[in-house]
């Protein structure tokens, strides 16, 4: 049943995903102002949205092992697990994130980057979350986890000020489309795609940290058994 | 066409190769890092 439900929710995930691109190659508009690169947006966005998401999920998996860590080893493993998975995960869509903005940058403005507030924080957030994974596969001692935690809780704090970037000060990158200022939004032929890529998005996001939390928890279950082996020696 | 429309184009389909280059070798790691973890597996 367990293995049904999981190939059930991947076939729906592929199909979704298709469906999403078809949404945003053939069924919405070119916009009227930047044409065709404008589409991008169905793969930028989401990108950043699932992203952030994730960075969230790192943090409370990072505040769940700081606060197990002592009393509830089991529970702390499965925090850590959890923080991990959302970093790594995070950082591949963030990856995404500023390679297709600058991309679209390029055709939209004619630079590929600048150093302005919703550029620069988004690529500090990723560096934070690199050297968060940086931290995990070369630290080592009890304390490598304890470390990794307190650097993903101050990697998050980063997470509302990209978001808020090009609200509190005036960037190149274009004000926010929804939840902006009073005029702000889209073309309503271009709500359903963009939706559809959003939903799309977050379905694979959401297979992709399962599989990532599941692999941790493997890894975690074979050191765990070298430990006791090597006790046993 | 105009070139302006084809630079477009062309920019719009390197992102979406781009994203899916890197969405699929991530998950194409994961796969041999899972192999990897069920190889070494203790009973």
């Amino acid at each position: 049943m367990k293995k049904f439900t999981i190939l059930l929710y991947v076939v729906l995930t592929v199909g979704l995903m298709i469906w999403g691109y078809y949404q945003a190659i053939y069924v919405a508009p070119n916009d009227a102002m930047q044409g065709e690169i404008f589409r991008i947006i169905y793969y930028h966005v989401p990108s950043a949205s699932v992203a952030f998401l994730f960075f969230a999920i790192s943090l409370a998996g990072s505040i769940g092992y700081l606060a197990f860590r002592r009393n509830h080893p089991e529970r702390a493993q499965v925090a850590d697990a959890w923080a991990l998975a959302g970093a790594e995960v995070g950082v591949v869509f963030c990856t995404v994130v500023l390679i297709t903005g600058p991309i679209w940058g390029r055709r939209a403005w004619g630079i590929w980057w600048t150093w302005d507030a919703r550029l620069t924080t988004t690529l500090v957030l990723w560096l934070i979350y690199v050297s968060y994974l940086l931290l995990r596969r070369f630290a080592a001692g009890p304390q490598m986890q304890t470390l990794a935690a307190v650097l993903g809780i101050f990697g998050a704090l980063d997470v509302p000020i990209v978001y808020m970037s090009n609200r509190w000060w005036r960037t190149q990158h274009p004000a926010p489309v929804f939840g902006g200022a009073q005029g702000s939004g889209m073309d309503p032929s271009m709500v359903g795609p963009f939706l559809w890529n959003m939903l799309a998005w977050f379905a694979w996001g959401m297979m992709v940290l399962g599989i990532r939390y599941w692999v941790e928890r493997r890894s975690q279950a074979n050191a765990a058994a070298d430990a006791r082996q090597a006790l046993n020696a | 066409m105009d070139q302006a429309a084809i630079l477009d184009h062309q920019f719009r389909v390197a992102a979406y190769v781009i994203t899916w280059v890197i969405q699929l070798g991530y998950l194409a790691w994961l796969g041999m890092k899972w192999r990897t973890i069920k190889r070494d597996a203790r009973p």
